[in-house]
């Protein structure tokens, strides 16, 4: 009976009925889409990672697992040293530099292509051919699709024009390759580099390589390009998790206060509604319990839209976006509902205790 | 004749900052047991202030109102829902229907209210209700579908439908034409007779005490005179020991 009223209660008033159901599927929409576009980069950054098919990743001192952040360097030197070490089959060095032109943030990999290919096995050509010029750039078919480019024509990169010579299959750690004395020249220092991918015979030896790498360079992050991987894809990061905080805590903010409001407002109207429920002798814990239900009502069917909503939403962002990824995980979808569900809870805890605690005899005679 | 309620020396004041105004100054009236009594009295005599405290929608300032022996004056809040769920039929003035349910609807809420659980579909004591009232055909409908007369109807047809102990309706012909009135006024009548339901009944029309055979006067939150002081009353029972 209480559903009847309930129904009855959000028919009548369509308009604040479809504000509150959508403030909640822009609350869920908020959290899945956010979260799942950067768990989605993360992940994919952390696949790319896996995909270079290296062993190691052996970098300079004060270094940080994320590329993107690094600008120090070692001497190119250093890879001949570990490629002595027995059980190394290959070692190729890599200058990364850091493309932040037109709103997002690239990593271009300076390689030398010959130790490139003998440690990753080679790129998976859809189109044209390697560098053979300083002023040459080969880009993976995302980056293609994306940015509509294909074999010969120009790309800008850190304010420097490059001619596309070729479209790769994508998973080889960056999106953009050029070669390594270009990058070296870019960031002004020859013969260094910023890491080595190292490729074992044998990747069962990783552990004990590391070990070894760190004996021998006792500074040098020797890191398992494996755990490196499977960190980036399902461990938390400080900075990004903070930030997925934020978005939550706004997006449950939103709903918690369109609910209140709403219910608050809708009390106010229903005041003589409730007069009459409490003159036929139902009791505070029914006035709170159908304000209650009310709520999580509309947040129930703003949380589905919502979940459907940004399924569309992630499958848009794909279509325009192909570098982009939106990761929704079962997880994340059942948090979303929770929270919305929370955020009716929490909204309606005043609305529902202000409306029960009425006089019924001033609530009947409310106009 | 059993009294089913009973007042004595029912006090109600209200405190406007202030200012304390007396609306009950001393009531006390005992109502049998399927009698159809009427209330009238000037504008600002009290009367809707007893109607609220028989009706267990208040509480007195002192004094007693037993209904079936059980004092409801002092009762909290929750003791009064209570009270009002299982022995309580209001009918208003402006017939609080609520707007966004049907008729149907309507009678229902107050149904499952009553019983605790949900409770819709077909009763024979509603179906007969209904034929008397003449309003069986309109369940489907709105309020705001509906005349001012259906709709008091179906206000009594809510307020009866649990056989409360007690009918209390409050100038329920006042927003209604003659006719119409005077079509509500025979209904009470005949649920009277019928159903043995006991009612009572506030009305500023002296017409209306045509309809009934108890007749309360009120005047400046006291009672004036009453037609019913001369019958005598078994009293018995819970009666007794609440003291009277
Ligand atoms: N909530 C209230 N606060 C203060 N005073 C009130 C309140 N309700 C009623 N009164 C006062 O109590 C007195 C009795 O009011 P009541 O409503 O019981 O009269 P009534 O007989 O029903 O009048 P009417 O015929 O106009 O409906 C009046 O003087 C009124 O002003
Ligand atoms: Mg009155």
């Amino acid at each position: 009976m209480k559903r009847e009223i309930i129904v009855a209660s959000l028919k009548a008033r369509p308009v604040r009925t479809i504000v509150s159901v959508l403030a909640v599927t822009l609350e869920v929409m908020l959290i899945l889409v956010v979260v799942g576009l950067t768990t989605g980069i993360r992940d994919e950054t952390g696949r790319r990672m896996e995909g270079v098919g290296a062993d190691i990743m052996f970098q300079p001192p004060n270094s940080s697992m994320f590329l993107a952040l690094n600008n120090a360097n070692m001497p190119v030197a250093i890879g001949d040293k570990i490629a002595e070490i027995e059980g190394v089959r290959a070692v190729s060095p890599v200058q990364t530099l850091v493309n932040s032109q037109g709103g997002s943030l690239e990593i271009l990999y300076g390689i030398d292509p010959e130790t490139f290919d003998a440690v990753t096995g080679g790129f998976l050509w859809h189109r044209g051919k390697m560098f053979s010029a300083p002023e040459e750039v080969v880009v993976d078919d995302w980056y293609a699709r994306a940015k509509t480019v294909d074999v010969g024509d120009e790309v800008e990169l850190l304010a420097r024009k490059f001619k596309v010579s070729g479209i790769v299959e994508h998973g080889k750690g960056a999106r953009l390759f050029v070669s390594i004395k270009t990058a070296q020249e870019m960031t002004g220092s020859i013969n260094r580099t910023s890491l080595f991918f190292v490729r074992l015979e044998d990747s069962a030896n990783t552990a004990a390589m590391i070990k070894r790498l760190d004996e021998t360079f006792p500074t040098y992050p020797a890191r398992d390009m494996r755990e490196l991987a499977s960190l980036m894809t399902s461990s938390s990061i400080p900075m990004l998790d903070a930030f997925i905080n934020t978005v939550v805590f706004v997006a449950v903010c939103i709903g918690v206060l369109v609910i209140f409001l709403s219910m608050y407002t809708t009390i106010t109207e229903r005041t003589r509604e409730i007069g009459i429920l409490r003159s036929l002798g139902a009791s505070k814990a029914f006035i709170v319990g159908m304000i209650f239900q009310e709520s999580v009502f509309v947040c129930v069917i703003g949380a589905a839209i919502g979940v459907v909503g940004s399924f569309m939403v992630a499958r848009l962002v794909q279509a325009m976006f192909p570098t982009l990824v939106v990761l929704i995980t079962g997880g994340w979808v059942a948090r979303a509902v929770v929270f919305a569900v929370a955020s009716g809870i929490l909204g309606s805890i005043y609305p529902s205790i202000k409306a029960a605690a009425q006089d019924p005899v001033e609530a009947l005679a409310y106009e | 004749m059993k009294p089913i309620l009973e007042t004595v020396d029912l006090r109600k004041t209200y405190k406007v900052g202030k200012i304390e105004v007396e609306a009950l100054r001393g009531v006390s009236i005992k109502i049998g047991a399927g009698e159809l009594a009427a209330i009238m009295g000037p504008s600002g005599c009290g009367k809707s202030t007893l109607m609220h405290l028989l009706g267990a929608m208040a509480q007195a300032t002192s004094g007693k109102a037993l209904i079936e022996g059980q004092d409801i004056a002092s009762m909290n809040d929750s003791e009064r829902t209570e009270v009002r769920r299982r022995k309580i039929g209001f009918v208003f003035q402006k017939f609080n229907l609520l707007p966004a349910l049907t008729a149907g609807a309507n009678i229902a809420v107050a149904r499952t209210i009553h019983s605790g659980h949900k409770v819709y579909g077909d009763d024979p004591h509603l179906t007969e209700l209904l034929e008397l009232l003449m309003i069986q055909d309109k369940m489907d409908r709105k309020p705001s579908e509906l005349s001012g007369g259906e709709q008091q109807r179906v206000a009594i047809a809510r307020a009866v439908v649990n056989r409360p102990a007690i009918v209390l309706a409050d100038e329920p012909t006042g927003s209604l034409d003659s006719r119409n009135s005077e079509i509500v006024l025979n209904m009470f009548r005949e649920l009277n007779r019928k159903f043995k339901q006991t009612i009572i009944l506030v009305t500023h029309n002296p017409e209306l005490a045509a309809y009934t055979d108890r007749l309360i006067e009120m005047r400046d939150g006291v009672v004036k005179s009453d037609n019913g002081d001369h019958i005598s009353w078994d009293i018995s029972g819970e009666m007794a020991t609440a003291g009277l």
